[in-house]
């Protein structure tokens, strides 16, 4: 589900940055607020331990192929909604930055996407008011696959969701929105069904040999659980979304040609055949910023030959120098 | 190579990068111009393809200039390929409207935005790709500090890089173990998988308390302090330049049509 640079535009990916990165801060606040001492280095080891466990494959029961965990709704459950919300952001920083998983520019999609629909939505509305660790008696094992099941596949169906409409919204693809909507759904289905049976797994696990790890929440002692901080943080970043996209997706006229369209009945004026005005036009058509421009085959092939050429050109210059980048360390095991 | 390998050589490639001596950019600069780079060959609309072709010009000539052979960034920025080409495959199928005549051939529109899109992609991944082998892990995480990102978020991200390849060789001896027991039944069911997984997050715990205890005894107060050697993080004259000279070419190549400039558009 990580979206890339290539799918959105600038105004759609600065707006899920500013949603995301609002997000993130009351996140901050809340881990700052916590009770539990050992919260920070627990969440910077659980998200190199959740890197870890998305590295090693599991068979999926009855289809024959393989898949690896998000970890979403069990960082959450394992750490709290808004710790585990943190520390998945951060898994997805660092994978964007060195594992070029996802784009720059769309970090804030990825985080809402993956990060907030599952530890933010998922969680506190679904996993934790149905399962209810911490009380006397532990849930059995069919009711955590089932809630886990259930909570994944609700989480990663709104993320899909979420991707659908910042995609469409981008303009990028051509795909109709219906059919963007039903192939990421159908795939992501199948994905969180996979999801929750791992999260699942893990957790009947920890319940068996630790239960006091479940229970955990960042939350203060004391304070009454809700959900109006996220809420409000959605209803924040909804406000930020939209005025991005009817910044974007305007195609009405602007005040401009609207009252040009009432008056002559055309949103643009006929050219003058003045001689000043004609001089003027072929003195703006020569410097005009961004001008209407058509693509044309041979625009394309010359700037490919230049870059092809610079590239020759850089490559020659620098030689076959190795650089660090390329050198890789002798690993101490075998 | 499996995915749990691949992860770990390619930490090792990063971190290998701290010896590398100074970086020839400061981190706040690499940062800028990065930002601003994405900014700018994104907000080309999607059908300029022409327009859009120039960007590749930045990852060319930073690479060198960063100290990276630009063919290595190119072809390790390939393994993105197939996630962009899923996004951009459904445009020729559904946009089929005419864009330009080659000869007797007609190339729809939609062939010319799924290129577009894979260029897009191609390019944001190997701007990422030369930042952070410019500069460092940690050097990137300096410059996010530095332009006023929260301590708070700035620690955990050196938190969750600096005990990855400890989990990660953690889970690779796991891997092994269970490997030379299973008689080569590589597949590892989803029982097993939780369990292992499981037993790996009381590790998790349990090395999480011992370092909790460490960091407090260490004086930890909330932040991770960059120790600043040889001043390889101060802005220098030669980041004015370079963050300048990218800027104007951002902001020329956004705003004029090179290949109509150039005349290529009359070529053919």
């Amino acid at each position: 589900m990580h979206m890339s640079d290539a799918m959105l535009s600038p105004a759609v990916a600065i707006a899920a940055d500013i949603a995301a990165g609002a997000l993130l801060v009351i996140a901050g606040s809340k881990i700052k607020n916590s009770t539990r001492d050992n919260l920070v280095p627990l969440m910077g080891v659980t998200g190199a331990f959740i890197f870890a466990a998305q590295m090693v494959n599991f068979a999926i029961p009855g289809t024959g192929s393989s898949g690896h965990i998000v970890g979403g709704v069990l960082l959450a459950a394992l750490l709290g909604p808004w710790a585990g919300f943190l520390t998945l952001a951060s898994v997805l920083i660092i994978q964007c930055l060195i594992f070029a998983d996802g784009g720059l520019m769309a970090l804030g999609c990825n985080i809402l996407n993956m990060g907030a629909m599952t530890a933010l939505v998922a969680y506190p509305l679904l996993f934790r008011p149905l399962l209810g660790f911490g009380g006397s008696r532990r849930p059995s094992d069919l009711k955590i696959f089932a809630v886990s099941v259930l909570a994944c596949v609700v989480g990663l169906e709104l993320g899909a969701l979420m991707v659908s409409f910042e995609t469409v919204a981008s303009g990028v693809t051509s795909i109709p929105s219906g059919k963007f909507l039903l192939l990421m759904s159908s795939i992501h289905l199948a994905i969180g069904v996979g999801e929750g049976l791992a999260t699942g797994a893990v957790i009947v696990f920890v319940s068996r040999t630790r239960p006091s790890l479940l229970s955990g929440d960042d939350i203060p002692a004391g304070k009454k659980r809700g959900i109006k901080a996220p809420v409000i943080a959605f209803a924040v970043a909804a406000a930020v979304v939209a005025g991005g996209l009817s910044f974007l997706a305007s195609s009405d006229p602007d005040g401009l040609e609207w009252s040009i369209e009432k008056v002559s009945g055309s949103a643009e004026l006929p050219d003058s055949p003045a001689p000043l005005a004609s001089g003027s036009r072929a003195v703006q058509s020569a410097t005009s910023i961004m001008p209407d421009y058509e693509n044309t085959f041979s625009g394309i092939v010359g700037a490919t030959m230049v870059l092809i050429l610079v590239w020759s050109v850089s490559s020659v210059l620098t030689g076959k120098r190795r650089t660090a980048a390329l050198r890789v360390p002798k690993r101490d095991k075998p | 190579m499996g995915r749990l390998e691949h992860a770990i050589t390619r930490l090792q490639q990063i971190q290998s990068l701290r010896d590398s001596g100074a970086p020839a950019v400061s981190p706040v600069c690499g940062i800028i111009v990065t930002v601003a780079y994405l900014v700018a060959m994104l907000s080309v609309p999607v059908d300029r393809l022409g327009m859009l072709l120039w960007f590749a010009v930045y990852p060319i000539l930073a690479a060198p200039y960063l100290g990276q052979l630009f063919t290595a960034v190119f072809l390790r920025s390939l393994y993105t390929l197939p996630f962009i080409v899923f996004i951009g495959v459904f445009n020729p199928v559904f946009d089929t409207a005419p864009a330009l005549t080659v000869g007797d051939f007609t190339v729809s529109r939609g062939w010319i935005t799924f290129i577009s899109i894979v260029l897009r992609g191609l390019m944001s991944v190997q701007a990422i790709m030369i930042l952070v082998a410019a500069i460092g892990f940690e050097g990137v995480c300096r410059g996010m500090r530095s332009v006023g990102i929260p301590a708070w978020l700035v620690t955990q991200l050196l938190m969750v890089y600096r005990y990855m390849t400890v989990l990660l060789e953690e889970c690779l001896d796991m891997k092994r173990a269970r490997l030379s027991r299973c008689y080569g039944r590589t597949h590892m069911s989803l029982s097993i998988w939780g369990r292992m997984t499981g037993q790996l997050f009381l590790r998790t715990v349990a090395r999480s308390e011992r370092i909790s205890r460490a960091m407090l005894a260490r004086g930890f107060n909330g932040s991770v302090p960059f120790i600043d050697f040889g001043g390889r993080g101060r802005w220098r004259m030669s980041d004015t330049v370079f963050a300048s000279v990218c800027g104007i070419v951002f902001l020329f190549l956004r705003f004029f049509n090179l290949s109509g400039l150039l005349g290529f558009d009359r070529l053919l």
